[in-house]
């Protein structure tokens, strides 16, 4: 469980740990239903191909909405903190 | 097959532990009639015979009069639905002909409203304003809709009871102790308490249908890619569908027609024409073959659900339907394969929630940290447990045997609905397996909760367009719901047989109870 929650960059507390196991163990179990379902050769899924549009420059939704959304500007530019190099797992 | 009250047996069922109560409202019923539907008003607006401003503030006020006691909306908007409707009615002034003239519209929390917020009811979203109107809600705007507020939600969307929502839970119109059913519980409950004639959901894997059937209204589903997604918050990308919640099955095809169409921002629309379902209302259902989903009808069904369902089997045969009973072998298997595909896409959407774009940002200098701690602290338990099941199911080691064997089940699946296709036209079973349960009667049983979707998840893997129809009310008064679902892209033999069945079962047309003066108002 500790694994999978860094995995979800997800901290799970102590305290809720073992409630959280019970109930993910719980709904896994039911999910472990599927191996009773007999595979055909056949039924690998069908996926349709997204289909492509043309490549066109159009309009965007302008700089206001974006500011907008934006918790601090730095020269006219939405400034967010260093997301590269940061992350040791 | 008339009185829309269903004939339970005296065998008690589970979910029933009160015996019935004289109706609270009987005195009180005639003195507050429902709303006008979408069809009547766009018509009245259309014809001048009333203003849309006029109708926008009855909305407003019905909304100010029975919301404190429901808890339906997140925010209503009331200047800017009134500007709304002052565009319409210079619209309809100026001669244009418009299918939604003056409507208000009560729209999810997890839809793109531009000027308003979308937080899907979460703290990891609050504060974010969309840079313009999803899809759905710009086609619902060019007819004439009016936008009165934003109804809560299980956060995400991710949940049957509206209970997972980070601000308060919304309660059911016909027993405000009980769910309003979920995730759209909010839209649903403003539209059957009469607050407006019709709402906006997204649905999952019922969470139009499971809603509507708990709250005694319409809720319909398209087909997947009928509905543009853009401006949709993200839950399960392969099965998420935009669709509306009405008061009647006319009210919802009028709403259809407007919302479907192809669009060049969402790639998995279809360019399928989507025909006119409005005309198909009154074609009747003679000759045509419907199947009773054999897998819903098992033993340990509730007692008082399988009645409904044989009530609406003698309801499709009276009106001239050739009834059978039909098999979709791997339905029962459906709720399984959905908690690990609907989780996995989740956890891959939900990613894009890192405290970096979105919403409160935790304070930390270490990066790996801010991630996990505007996250803990933005999601709520349910979504969490989400994330971290498909994150389980697409980890190294475990991808194979959950998401690869899930997605294979649901291939067989949907070959499973494509050979019953090929017997009969539209296949019926019960929309919800119990009526409402009580707010938190399930909240610490997640799993219990999920198998409330039990009937609407096959749909939702499938694609198919499906409808609840309200069917009878329980011995406790509260109602019930039978779901029709058709092929993919069958709306038109979908809306038939809707209204067919509508017209057969009568349901009873007054508020609900919960809506009524002294009957339990203001307990939120």
């Amino acid at each position: 469980m500790r694994h999978v929650a860094a995995l979800a960059r997800l901290r799970v507390s102590e305290e809720d740990l073992p409630a959280l196991t019970h109930q993910l163990s719980r709904i896994v179990s039911y999910i472990d239903q599927l191996k009773e379902i007999r595979e055909e050769p056949r039924s690998e899924p069908r996926l349709s191909a997204t289909p492509l549009r043309e490549d066109l420059t159009l309009p965007g939704k302008g700089r206001e909405a974006l500011e907008e959304n934006s918790p601090r500007l730095l020269h006219d530019h939405g400034a967010v903190p260093r997301v590269v190099g940061g992350v040791k797992p | 097959m008339t009185t829309g009250r269903s004939r339970a047996s005296s065998e008690g069922s589970s979910h029933d532990d009160h015996p019935p109560e004289p109706h609270p409202g009987s005195a009180g019923r005639a003195l507050k009639e429902k709303a006008a539907g979408v069809v009547s008003i766009a018509t009245d607006v259309s014809s001048g015979r009333r203003s849309a401003v006029e109708v926008t503030r009855e909305a407003l006020s019905r909304i100010a009069r029975s919301d404190p006691g429901i808890g339906a909306f997140l925010e209503v908007t009331e200047d800017q639905a009134l500007a709304e409707a002052r565009v319409a009615d210079a619209r309809v002034a100026a001669g244009e002909k418009l299918a939604l003239a003056g409507v208000p519209i009560a729209v999810k929390d997890n839809m793109w409203v531009a000027g308003r917020k979308a937080t899907c009811a979460s703290r990891i979203l609050e504060g974010f304003r969309p840079p313009g109107d999803a899809t759905a809600v710009a086609r619902l705007r060019r007819e004439g809709a009016v936008f009165v507020g934003r109804t809560n939600m299980d956060e995400f969307a991710m949940g049957s009871s509206t209970e997972n929502s980070a601000h308060h839970p919304t309660r059911n119109p016909w027993d405000t102790e009980r769910i309003p059913g979920g995730s759209s519980g909010g839209s649903a409950a403003a539209v059957s308490a009469g607050m407006v004639p019709a709402g906006l959901g997204s649905d999952t894997g019922g969470s139009i249908r499971q809603p509507a059937a708990c709250c005694g209204i319409i809720g319909f589903k398209p087909t997947y890619g009928r509905v543009s997604r853009y401006g949709l918050v993200a839950f399960a990308s392969s099965l998420d569908q935009i669709g509306p919640l009405a008061g009647n099955v006319a009210d919802a095809a009028r709403l259809y027609r407007v919302l479907a169409g192809e669009d060049p921002l969402d790639s998995t629309t279809s360019p399928e024409p989507a025909g006119n379902p409005e005309e198909a209302l009154e074609r009747g259902v003679a000759g045509l073959e419907v199947g009773f989903l054999a897998e819903a009808q098992v033993e340990g069904l509730d007692a008082e659900v399988a009645e409904n369902l044989a009530d609406a089997r003698r309801a499709f045969r009276d009106a001239g339907a050739r009834v059978r009973d039909i098999s979709v072998p791997r339905a029962p298997a459906a709720i399984a394969i959905y908690y690990v595909v609907a989780s996995a896409e989740a956890s891959s959407n939900l990613a894009r929630f890192d405290g970096v774009r979105y919403g409160p940002r935790a304070d930390d200098s270490n990066l790996l940290s801010l991630y996990v701690e505007s996250r803990t602290a933005g999601f709520g338990p349910e979504v969490k447990r989400r994330i971290l099941l498909g994150t389980f199911a697409l980890s190294a080691g475990y991808y194979d045997a959950y998401y690869g064997r899930a997605m294979r089940a649901r291939q067989l699946l949907l070959e499973d609905f494509e050979r019953a296709f090929g017997q009969v036209d539209v296949i019926v079973c019960p929309t919800i397996p119990t009526p409402a349960f009580r707010i938190g009667e399930k909240v610490d049983d997640p799993l219990t909760m999920y198998l409330s979707d039990v009937f609407t998840v096959p749909a939702s893997l499938a694609g198919l367009p499906a409808i609840s129809v309200p069917s009878g009310l329980s011995r406790g008064r509260l109602p019930l719901g039978i779901q029709i679902m058709a092929r993919r892209f069958g709306e038109e033999t979908l809306f038939a047989a809707a209204r067919a069945f509508e017209r057969a079962i009568d349901f009873p047309n007054d508020m609900p109870p919960g809506v009524l003066p002294g009957s339990g108002n203001g307990k939120r």
